[in-house]
């Protein structure tokens, strides 16, 4: 007999948009989504993904128990002897050899007590994760120029624009609900300008002009544009002369730049690049929408410095519906960078050093915590001989998948904690099931900084435990029972206000209400921030400082063994590495499949049809998929996306930024593609 | 008997001052609980107490249906959709059910296509000349009202204003017209609509005539509604009057107001459409549907769309997996095999995240269609739709060919 139906408010778990669903539950089951139409972010309207976002959770894939490997094979075992086993490599390992990859997926409250564990117990500040190969560029460019990495204004004030600039993003495929706000933007007669190599469906659909740019040369296009707007003294002067430093220095260098060569690096006429820039310098309100397509490149600080230029040589900073906004891939991709479960942060960004390890130690209450920068992700998956992944799929997600498989493959320790064995999982010598999002209570922080609450729907499968749990439960067992201790995730979340200041305002309590608070949120009157910057910025002397930043071409470039460039992205069916849309019928039904896109009279001169089987080989490895023939690619460039693990892009892609970044060029490498 | 009315109110204090106006339908609830004639009641509540965020609610603890009292403008609930989506259509499940005509139209489609069993379900509507959306609401009432929206306890629309309540009492008022024109207001599909008094239900219960009092006029549509009052009544829960002439006349007069306001909408909405060459038309649509990312809102919403295996899915191999956007056959295939019974809810274009004004072009077919059979949906259950039944004279009609059975 039906007992009950319940209606559980939560936020979707792929993209960082942070739409709100219902989730309705029937006796202890989720039966189905409802829109939740009184959310801020999205108004009811949600993509297939969040429209299919309970399905995944309820596959009889799950990890259910702790899973142990014996001879190549695995076997079923207890959180007891799993731990044990952990806690014994652990204890000990060399300093050095131990370190932990994290995910965005993770609640706020699962990463702040991660990141406690790997300080506090193991010792290290060895911890990163997949937004390493995002977002790892835009901290250090955007903390240069204007003080603080994090998107400036809110996804609901975008539709102010009167001018957005989309550099890169295939915004309708992999933000469908901020195209709703562009799309609401241009009902209100703003002009949308899109770059992307591509003819994809945001060109097609929202552009008003689109720069279908040579690959990778974006950098020469934004200091055009910069070179057109001080040609036509379209600059905001008051703005610059009050708010910013550095600007007679990048006149200076913009002024010797050669427009003929930019139109021929950038393959753009300099009549569509003057046009953008006086589209974009003359609006009241222009708003710079990028992601990976700016990001993914070991140019990328320098092509997030433009950006960054761009907006405060126009005054477009500190007004709703304006500023250079990086958009987060994952749901709670900017929690974590607030949490700090990287290497170079504590919670709250505060740098790893001397100063605020001491801080540290005084709110946990322990003594000799690291004080040193630790490593990154690609050098803990090559250099540490005990690895502790959660949530994340390297065999996917990291660049030169063939490297990243012998490294695996030679651990001493290989610890997977997941919700479905993934790629990565499957090499792993013990398996950890999590709870997914829907599973637990939390905090996840999405793209414009809105704090918004997860609420546990159903409970986890088996012995799956939420990630908070199992290291509150290994931290125990490895003897720090006191700093440990967290009875639920509100108690979590208390602690994670005292130290990450711009959480200090927001509670449970205040977070009922739908949309959440946008931190900075200093106190609890505080209504939280919708638009950052409004009157300084957050650098030292309150300025803007403008960066000179040169193009440069990318690492590796076409030659005569391996001629077109290689690119890859998303599609709007599938996220990321494909772990839990692969898994969702309504979803992986529709693309089952990967594909290459490539340009018809390429394909013709390789007699390839639409359809075909092919083979492409870059310096590092071979995949095979299916020819997708099409005029909406540029000669000379591939595309593939990369949900499909039997086609995988990364098996091509390879070199990497140095430091800081160390952001792999996901975007830009050289292949050769052959029919099979 | 069916046409009966009333004025009535609950014989409950609290619930009286609680209530819409007098607590009519609260006590109806209530009562239907308490004498086990229903398992459960399905109503809309609000969710934390929080006005622009409605929910559907099963309640089955009669001193719990009171917080569920009170009109909610702010939320257009799926209450038909969510009635067959998880409550299995109350095929084993007896329910009294209160909600909007549109509601009550796509519930009565639904179980003429056997998806909701009608015997065991007490359909109580309500009167309505719309709803905003809430986060629409919400920014009309900071914007148009400069008040708080968390102070605001009522809402109500009466001619031509859309007034609110505050919590000490006071009531502002804005012109409807006015803040329809700024894009407040009405979500676009209740602008149109003309189905006011919810006579397709047992009870039709709403304050017009009412002049303020706290009391509902019901009036009685169908033998269930007519045994289900008169238990009410005589138990003492519900204590009713006649509406003396003066009150059915005021009711006829707001109707009217309503349906002409309604009309000139759909006018407004349908007039320049209707006026386009055939070619205009495909290209004013396509340039819509050239937006659309297969999301599969409208059709997951429509409370008409339950089939088991969608036929445009890709498993039915007729329009292509993974395309965006779609085949124009998908928005077109949904729009064949729904026009003829469009209820004019909205929840399809609410639930487009691409803004594609989808409830306009399916109601607009669906006006098209109604005059052309003479056939208006959701309001006989017996009354089925004209493209599943063939005719005697159409069956003579020379070039159609009926295959099948004999």
């Amino acid at each position: 007999m039906l007992k009950s139906i319940e209606h559980i408010p939560t936020i979707c778990p792929y993209c960082g948009c942070g739409c709100g669903i219902y989730l309705v539950v029937k006796n202890g089951n989720i039966a189905g989504m409802e829109p939740w139409k009184d959310h801020p972010v999205c108004e009811g309207k949600n993509c297939q993904k969040g429209r299919n976002a309970h399905t995944f959770s309820t596959s009889d894939q799950r990890l259910k128990t702790p899973l142990i490997k014996k001879n190549g094979v695995f076997e079923e075992t207890s959180w007891k002897a799993a731990f044990g086993l952990i806690a014994e490599k652990l204890q000990n390992a060399e300093p050095d050899a131990v370190g932990f990859i994290n995910s965005a997926k993770c609640s706020n409250e699962d990463l702040y007590v991660i990141q406690k564990f790997i300080r506090v117990v193991q010792k290290t500040n060895n911890m990163d994760n997949a937004s390493r190969f995002c977002h790892s560029p835009t901290v250090p460019a955007l903390i240069s120029t204007v003080g603080s990495g994090v998107m400036t204004t809110s996804t609901t004030s975008i539709e102010q624009a009167d001018c957005i600039f989309v550099v890169g993003p295939n915004l309708q495929e992999t933000y469908p609900i901020i195209t709703r706000r562009v799309i609401r933007a241009k009902g209100k007669e703003a002009r949308v300008i899109v770059v992307d190599p591509r003819n994809t469906l945001t060109a097609k659909n929202i552009a008003d002009i689109h720069l279908q740019i040579y690959p990778a040369t974006d950098l020469a296009l934004i200091n055009g544009m910069m070179r057109v707007i001080m040609d036509r003294g379209l600059e905001d002067k008051e703005f610059i002369e009050k708010r910013t430093q550095g600007f007679d220095e990048l006149k200076n260098y913009v002024m010797t730049l050669d427009l003929k060569e930019i139109e021929k690096i950038t393959n753009i006429s300099l009549d569509v690049i003057s046009e953008a820039a006086r589209i974009y310098a003359t609006a009241k309100r222009a708003c710079i929408l990028f992601n990976s397509g700016i990001a993914q490149h070991a140019a990328g600080i320098e092509n997030i410095k433009g950006l960054a230029d761009l907006a405060l040589l126009t005054g477009n900073y500190g007004k709703p519906g304006t500023g250079v906004n990086p958009l987060r891939g994952h749901a709670n991709g900017e929690g974590f960078g607030d949490m700090g479960p990287l290497p170079v942060f504590y919670p709250g960004f505060q740098a790893v050093n001397e100063e605020t390890a001491r801080c540290f130690e005084e709110i946990w209450g322990v003594k000799n915590l690291p004080s040193q920068p630790g490593m990154t992700y690609m050098d803990m998956v090559e250099k540490c001989k005990l690895l502790y992944v959660v949530g994340a799929n390297p065999m996917l997600a990291a660049p030169d998948t063939n490297r990243v498989k012998k490294a695996l493959e030679e651990k001493d320790l290989l610890v997977v904690q997941d919700i479905f064995m993934t790629e990565t999982a499957e090499m792993a010598d013990i398996v950890l099931p999590a709870a997914t999002a829907m599973e637990k209570d939390g905090t996840i922080t999405c793209l414009d900084r809105r704090v918004q609450r997860i609420h546990k729907a159903v409970q986890a499968p088996g012995d799956a435990k939420p990630d908070w749990v199992i290291f509150c439960e290994l931290a125990k067992i490895m003897g720090f029972e006191q700093q440990f201790s967290f009875y639920g995730p509100e108690q979590i979340f208390e602690e994670i206000r005292k130290c990450v200041p711009q959480y200090r305002g927001i509670t449970y309590e205040r977070l009922k209400s739908p949309g959440g608070i946008q931190w900075p949120c200093p106190t609890e009157e505080h209504p939280g921030t919708e638009v950052m910057f409004v009157e300084k910025f957050p650098t030292p002397d309150g300025l803007g400082h403008f960066q000179i930043a040169e193009y440069k071409p990318p690492l590796e470039v076409p030659d005569d063994t391996y001629p077109y460039i290689f690119t890859n992205g998303r599609v709007v069916f599938h996220f990321h590495t494909g772990t839990m849309t692969r898994r969702t019928k309504g979803l992986n039904n529709e693309l089952p499949n990967g594909f290459a896109e490539i340009n018809r009279e390429d394909a013709r001169e390789l007699s390839i049809e639409d359809g075909n089987p092919v083979l492409l080989k870059s310096r590092r490895g071979e995949i095979k998929t299916v020819a997708r023939v099409t005029d909406d690619i540029r000669p000379g460039l591939i595309f593939m996306p990369w949900h499909f693990s039997e086609c995988a892009p990364n098996v091509l892609t390879g070199p990497t930024a140095g430091p800081p970044s160390r952001m792999p060029e996901f975007k830009f490498c050289a292949v050769s593609i052959e029919k099979v | 008997m069916k046409g009966d009315l009333y004025l009535a109110w609950s014989c409950d204090d609290k619930i009286r001052k609680m209530g819409e106006s007098g607590g009519a339908v609260t006590a109806l609830l209530k009562f239907a609980l308490e004498m086990r004639l229903v398992d459960a009641v399905v109503a809309v509540k609000k969710r934390n107490g929080n006005r622009y965020d409605g929910v559907l609610s099963l309640i089955t603890d009669p001193d719990e249906v009171v917080e569920s009292a009170g009109a909610l403008h702010f939320a257009p609930v799926n209450v038909a959709k969510e009635i067959h989506k998880y409550l299995d259509g109350a095929k084993d499940l007896k329910i009294a059910v209160t909600c909007k005509p549109c509601d009550c139209r796509a519930i009565i489609e639904l179980a003429k296509r056997g998806q909701i069993n009608m015997a065991n379900v007490i359909l109580i509507g309500l009167n309505c000349t719309g709803t905003v959306s809430p986060v629409v609401a919400e920014k009309m009432i900071k914007d148009e009202y400069h008040v708080n929206p968390e102070d605001v306890v009522g809402e109500e629309l009466d001619n031509g204003k859309l007034i609110i309540t505050l919590a000490d009492g006071v009531r502002i008022q804005r012109d409807l017209e006015e803040l329809e024109k700024k894009r407040y207001g009405r979500r676009e599909n209740c602008r149109r609509c003309s189905f006011n008094i919810p006579r397709m239900a047992d009870l039709a219960c709403g304050k017009w005539g009412t002049k303020g009092r706290k009391v509902t006029f019901i009036e009685v549509c169908s033998t269930k509604g007519s045994e289900f009052m008169a238990k009410a009544i005589e138990t003492g829960d519900l204590v009713v009057e006649t509406p003396d002439e003066e009150t059915l006349k005021e009711r006829e007069r707001k109707e009217k107001q309503a349906m002409e306001l309604a009309q000139r909408w759909e006018k407004r909405d349908f007039h320049g459409l209707k006026g386009l060459s055939y070619e205009t038309r495909l290209q004013y649509w396509m340039a819509y549907f050239n937006r659309c990312i297969k999301c599969f809102g409208c059709r997951d919403v429509c409370p008409l769309c339950y089939c088991q295996e969608c036929y445009l899915e890709p498993s039915r191999e007729f329009v292509q997996g993974g395309q965006t956007p779609p085949h124009l056959m998908f928005p077109l295939v949904r729009l064949a095999h729904v026009a003829d019974s469009c209820v004019n809810c909205g929840q399809c274009q609410d639930a487009c995240p691409m803004e594609i004004p989808l409830t306009r072009l399916y109601h607009m077919l669906n006006r098209e269609l109604s005059s052309m059979f003479g056939y208006v949906p959701g309001l006989d259950i017996g009354d089925y739709p004209p493209l599943t039944i063939v005719t005697p004279e159409e069956l003579h009609i020379e070039q159609v060919n009926v295959i099948g059975k004999s």
